[in-house]
């Protein structure tokens, strides 16, 4: 596969002498540059999006050049910038499975790119939501559970009208999503918070069986509680008319979503069908 | 597409090995004392996770083993920095053992490349409190590191503004490619402008004085209304901008009574652009430009318009430089 040939081609680049050399870190260009820049002030970019920054990029700054495949491309810029624990990472969203990429911090056990932007008591407002999040079935947290803690924040003091704004900052900033009345984690704040997530939770974090990433959303067996995140329970099951859970074998009580990649634009009618499955989950 | 199980699996077989360095660097940080970690890192881990606590009695204790460690790295260093354009590598876990110096400069790098998105000034003041901490007798060292990082990875360079009060600034290098859009300097930084701007913009390059108006209202910047920064913010805009060419100002043809618009002046389009507006503007709402669908491709359109015309004039400029050195060489080969 395409993937497998990157993944090798990156690991002859890496280093076995111990002289440096641009051979080692892959070439940057100002075409990387630019992108690595506007990557940056989004925060998070669907794949389309990505790919037309990229065609963007070699636009500006190097017409001749041929557009290097998308893969390639990102794993040559995260060869330049692996020494400094910063990488572009792809994910994918949990309802519907679009590939998402963002760049993110691998050295911090936290959320250092939100304490920027945020006073101590929205950071922990934040926190307080996150773990209602994870302790959650349905990986959602309703807005009156997260405001009822807003007593208990650290900092200055923050009143429930005021907290309802910053979680709406939240959503803007793209850390959260919200759906009728309760609020979820952005795929931008899965892709960045992985890692401190599993760290700091380790007992209420959920695993997809499937992918093993991080579970916010997703289907569960009722029998034995393995749990697979939407995009991957349509992939595992596609085509397959007596879906069965892989753990333990029982008939798979949901039922399975199908998403089309091809349609990612029309968020509408994939919407549509994820209301109908949510009343269904859990 | 859903990537294969077996790239997943190698992906994450490197984010656990990244994971392993990252926890040999903390250790390697714990011994050498840097006590606590920036209080960016952790804003949010306070409460539950127990690897980041500050050893403060600790540090006092081995700082003198920390210098001992220090020092070893300065023959490391001079042999490093022969390889000059080779970025660290992560793999190398026991040279970042050996050199506490490493996780300064990431720390410094991260910390940049906030500012700069902020859109910030950086002060050495913020520098040495947020990033480099216990090490502020290595700061020249550190930030040289972090400048080639940034330089090399990002395409921004950071310049001192301000040698007496250490103050710094991050010009993004991949707008200067022939030195012709010097923005930052030049424009005068005053909101005012880039909201009038941003206004003409969006109303399709020519906006109604009355929409502008409109939209400085809800700022609380009035016609008639003398304002604590921009003083009489009428004359500013219809006559002090427009004398400076950053807008223009003309009466709506056969306006009866008489009604103007405003325009993007000519060292507008020379010292600023589209995108930069947008991104002004996405910043004031919180959201990031491309929330603008059709705005975002006005830019995106008059970024690669910009980068033609840049390539186009280098050509010319190489042509003729060329054609000036052919002429010189005839005349001299040839003496009349």
């Amino acid at each position: 596969m395409e993937e497998g040939r990157a993944e090798r081609r990156r690991r002859t680049e890496a280093p076995s002498h111990t002289q440096g050399g641009p051979r080692r870190a892959g070439v940057m260009t100002d075409v990387h540059r630019r992108f690595l820049q506007l990557l940056m002030t989004h925060g998070v970019l669907e794949e389309w999006d990505v790919r037309r920054l990229q065609k963007h990029c070699y636009r500006v700054h190097d017409r001749t050049a041929a557009v290097e495949e998308l893969e390639d491309f990102i794993n040559n810029i995260n060869s330049v910038l692996e020494s400094l624990y910063i990488e572009i990472k792809k994910g994918a969203t949990e309802d519907d499975g679009r590939p998402v990429y963002a760049l993110v911090n691998l050295a911090t056990t936290s959320v250092s790119k939100m304490a920027s932007d945020f006073a101590e008591n929205e950071l922990d407002l934040f926190r307080k939501a996150l773990e209602l999040i994870i302790d959650s079935e349905t990986g959602f947290a309703s807005s009156t559970n997260i405001l009822n803690l807003v007593d208990q924040l650290k900092g200055k003091k923050m009143r429930k009208k005021e907290a309802e704004q910053v979680l709406q900052k939240f959503v803007q900033n793209k850390w959260l999503i919200e759906k009728e009345g309760e609020f979820t984690l952005h795929s931008r704040a899965i892709l960045e918070m992985e890692q401190y997530i599993r760290e700091t939770y380790p007992d209420a974090v959920k695993i997809c069986n499937i992918c093993h990433s991080l579970l916010i959303q997703g289907q569960s067996c009722e029998t034995c509680g393995i749990r697979m995140h939407l995009p991957c329970v349509a992939k595992y099951f596609q085509s397959n008319s007596e879906p069965r859970c892989p753990h333990c074998n029982d008939y798979w009580p949901h039922e399975i979503p199908v998403f089309d990649p091809e349609k990612e634009r029309e968020a509408g009618t994939s919407r549509a069908t994820k209301r109908s499955l949510r009343s269904r989950q859990h | 597409m859903p990537r294969g199980q077996k790239s997943k699996l190698r992906a994450r077989e490197k984010r656990r090995q990244a994971r392993c360095e990252i926890q040999a660097l903390k250790e390697a940080q714990a011994t050498a004392a840097a006590a606590g970690e920036s209080p960016s890192a952790c804003a949010l881990s306070g409460g539950r996770s127990a690897a980041v606590t500050p050893r403060r009695p600790q540090g006092a204790a081995s700082s003198t083993s920390a210098d001992a460690a220090l020092s070893g790295t300065d023959s490391d260093e001079g042999a490093r920095s022969q390889d000059e354009g080779s970025p660290r590598s992560s793999k190398g876990s026991e040279v970042s053992h050996r050199d506490p110096l490493n996780k300064k400069v990431v720390l410094l790098v991260q910390f940049l490349l906030q500012k700069y998105q902020k859109r910030e000034p950086i002060s050495k003041a913020d520098m040495l409190k947020f990033a480099i901490k216990k090490y502020r007798h290595q700061f020249n060292e550190i930030l040289k590191r972090a400048s080639e990082h940034m330089e090399l990875a990002f395409g921004l360079d950071l310049k001192e503004v301000d040698p007496i009060r250490h103050c710094y600034t991050l010009v993004n290098k991949l707008d200067l490619t022939d030195g012709s859009m010097h923005e930052d300097e030049n424009m005068p930084k005053t909101g005012l402008l880039m909201i009038v701007l941003g206004v003409i913009f969006m109303k399709g390059n020519c906006a109604p004085e009355e929409e502008v108006w409109e939209v400085l209202n809800m700022m609380g910047v009035y016609a008639e209304r003398k304002h604590f920064i921009y003083g009489e913010p009428k004359k500013v805009i219809t006559q002090d901008l427009v004398q400076l060419q950053y807008l223009q100002y003309r009466q709506v043809a056969d306006s009866d009574p008489p009604r103007f618009e405003f325009l993007w002046g000519q060292r507008a389009y020379a010292e600023t652009s589209k995108m930069r507006v947008l991104e002004f503007l996405a910043k004031i709402h919180d959201t990031v430009p491309s929330a603008f669908p059709s705005w975002y491709e006005e830019a995106l359109r008059d970024e690669e318009e910009r980068a033609r015309a840049r390539a186009a004039a280098r050509a010319r400029t190489a042509a003729m430089a060329s054609a000036r050195a052919r002429a010189l060489a005839s005349s001299f080969s040839h003496p009349k």
